[in-house]
Parts: C-alpha cells; sequence; structure tokens
C-alpha cells in the first residue's frame, strides 16, 4: 500500500466507532472494493504530477484549475448536490433530516472550491475576472458521469446509494489533495489544495457515517454496493458495470 | 477526562453535532452566542464511555482532552480499539 494511502486509512478509514452497527459492511466493502480503487487512483494521481513537474511552463497549472472549476463550478455543484438532497422526498424527511443538513452544507463546499481554482486563475493572470470562465469550455465541461449525482441519479434513487460517493469518491478527493500537498511547492497550488482538505475529509466523513449508523440491512447495503460497483465500474472496469437493482421493485 | 472543542482548528461542519444527536446523547450543542460556535457540554457527555464523535471529526486536533490539551483527532488506538 502506499504510504499516502496508508496514512489516510490510518488516520481516518480503519478508527471505527465501537458497536457502529454498519461497521461491519463499511469495513468489508473497503478492504473488498474500495482498497483498489483508492490505490489506483492515487498511483494515476501521482504519476500525472510528476510528469507535470518536469515541464518547463506552467500550463498544467492552468488546465488543473480548469478541470476544477469545470468539476465544481457553481452550476453544477448545485446540479450534483441537488441530486443527493431531491433523493430523500418530502415524506422521509424525517428520517433523514441531519443527514440533509449535511448535504446542503456540501453545496456551499463545493461552491466554494470552484473559487480556489479561479483564485488559482486569477493570480498567475491567466483571466482578470471569474466572469471571463463562462466562455472557456475547458472550464465548463467534465466528462465524469457519476460525478455525485446527475447520471446517478436516476438509476441509484435510494437516499443511501450515495454514501457509496461521499465514502469512496470523497477518499479519492482526499487522497489527491495529499499528494499534491506533498509534491507541489506553488503557493496557489497549494492554496488551491490545502484550503479543500478538511471539507473534502468532511464529505468522506458524511459516507463513513452514512455507513456506520444507516447502512445496517441487506437491503439497504445491495444500492450501496450498486452505485460502489459503478463507481468502480468508471475507473478500472473492476467493479461491476451498472445493472442498478434500485431499478427492480 | 472530558473533552472540549479547539477552536483555533474547528472547522464548524458539525459532524460531531450529527453524530452525537444520532446516538440521543446531544451532549455537543449550538452555542447561544453570535459565532454559533459548537461546544460540548460536560454533563451529557459519557466520554470516554463514548468516543463517537472522534470517529466522524475530520479537522485534525479540533477536540482535545480538556485537562491535558491532548488531541483526540484522529482517534488513537485506546479510543476505539478494544
Amino acid at each position: 500500500m502506499h504510504p499516502i494511502l496508508e496514512e489516510f486509512c490510518d488516520k481516518w478509514v480503519w478508527p471505527t466507532m465501537p458497536g457502529a452497527p454498519g461497521a461491519e459492511f463499511r469495513l468489508k466493502i473497503t478492504h473488498e472494493q474500495c482498497l483498489k480503487g483508492w490505490e489506483l487512483l492515487l498511483e494515476r494521481n501521482l504519476r500525472d504530477i510528476e510528469e507535470e513537474l518536469t515541464r518547463t511552463d506552467e500550463g498544467w497549472k492552468r488546465d488543473h484549475a480548469l478541470r476544477g472549476y469545470a468539476a465544481e463550478g457553481v452550476h453544477m455543484s448545485i446540479k450534483q448536490m441537488s441530486a443527493q438532497l431531491l433523493s430523500v422526498d418530502i415524506g422521509e424527511q424525517e428520517n433523514y433530516i441531519d443527514l440533509q443538513r449535511m448535504r446542503a452544507r456540501q453545496i456551499w463546499d463545493e461552491c466554494k472550491h470552484s473559487k480556489l481554482h479561479a483564485d488559482v486563475l486569477l493570480g498567475k493572470g491567466w483571466v482578470k475576472y471569474e466572469r471571463e470562465l463562462m466562455d472557456i469550455a475547458q472550464a465548463n465541461v467534465q466528462p465524469l458521469p457519476a460525478y455525485f449525482g446527475l447520471s446517478m441519479m436516476f438509476p441509484h434513487i435510494h437516499p443511501l446509494a450515495r454514501a457509496a460517493q461521499n465514502y469512496y469518491t470523497e477518499a479519492n478527493a482526499c487522497l489527491g489533495i495529499m499528494a499534491y500537498i506533498k509534491l507541489v511547492d506553488d503557493p496557489l497550488v497549494v492554496h488551491e489544495h490545502l484550503s479543500q482538505r478538511d471539507e473534502e475529509l468532511m464529505h468522506f466523513m458524511e459516507g463513513k457515517f452514512q455507513l456506520d449508523f444507516y447502512c445496517t440491512t441487506p437491503e439497504i447495503q445491495r444500492h450501496v454496493e450498486d452505485a460502489l460497483g459503478y463507481l468502480l465500474h468508471q475507473i478500472g472496469g473492476f467493479g461491476r458495470s451498472p445493472q442498478p437493482s434500485a431499478v427492480k421493485p | 477526562m472530558s473533552l472540549k472543542v479547539d477552536h483555533a482548528r474547528c472547522t464548524e461542519c458539525r459532524m460531531c453535532y450529527i453524530v452525537c444527536r444520532e446516538l440521543d446523547i446531544n451532549a455537543v450543542y449550538v452555542a447561544l452566542e453570535p459565532l454559533h460556535r459548537i461546544e460540548i457540554d460536560l454533563d451529557a457527555c459519557t466520554y470516554p464511555g463514548c468516543t463517537a464523535c472522534l470517529m466522524y471529526c475530520p479537522a485534525e486536533g479540533s477536540i482535545v482532552e480538556a485537562a491535558t490539551g491532548r488531541s483526540m483527532v484522529p482517534p488513537p488506538p485506546e479510543a476505539w480499539q478494544a
């Protein structure tokens, strides 16, 4: 296991509340599925960073910030998080009221992250005003079909299916941030990542909490495994192809 | 032994508040002051009997042992291992 992943797991994944009803399931999917995905994406991230650092110009920092803006822009953030919020209908609200508050808070976090990417572009002089980004396609188009909602909201409509995204996907964000902070010393790039660090970790903790507290029956766990299989299928083909049981009656 | 929040490190994400409510302990509360910061009610908190808030806090060093100032985030092994 890469030392960055090992540090992340030792600090945040393995510590488990004694008696947490869904913890056994969380640790099972961690060992059987998540670790493979985290390791693979961390290796890709590190390779990308090392390649970027060999370049003589700063174009990669611009590309990185534009990609980040596309993934976490205000409009995108509202859409992706709305998919999560709307997966709980009004009749079920009483069961998930604090979970909904967590998700609502995440809208602000994601919107703020896009500002951090804009800070790099502004600070480096690549744009003069943030509004210029609205005319740059690269800042508005991203290729992640399962990115927190959107395509996910249709096949996986169970309110807790997204625990897989909070837990698995946000861990990838945390690992990427750890890698960038470790390897890149540009103050603006560090700002871009460091200012997201605790928030992405909070989003991961949202997933850990949902899995430990709510995902306690085979029926709910099946939805989480479906969503996780879909996410893993996206990156390496070792997850299950999308055959969501959520659509079955 | 009791816990307190280190406001220099806490990000006010409220994960501890949510977990504590979920367990119906309700020791973590939002203070009635303009900043609405998270605090821990020592009369209600059952630490070290319960260590749940420590398992979901994402801000390193933000919950400490009141007497010693020792950081409990990320949680040390004795907080979660039997």
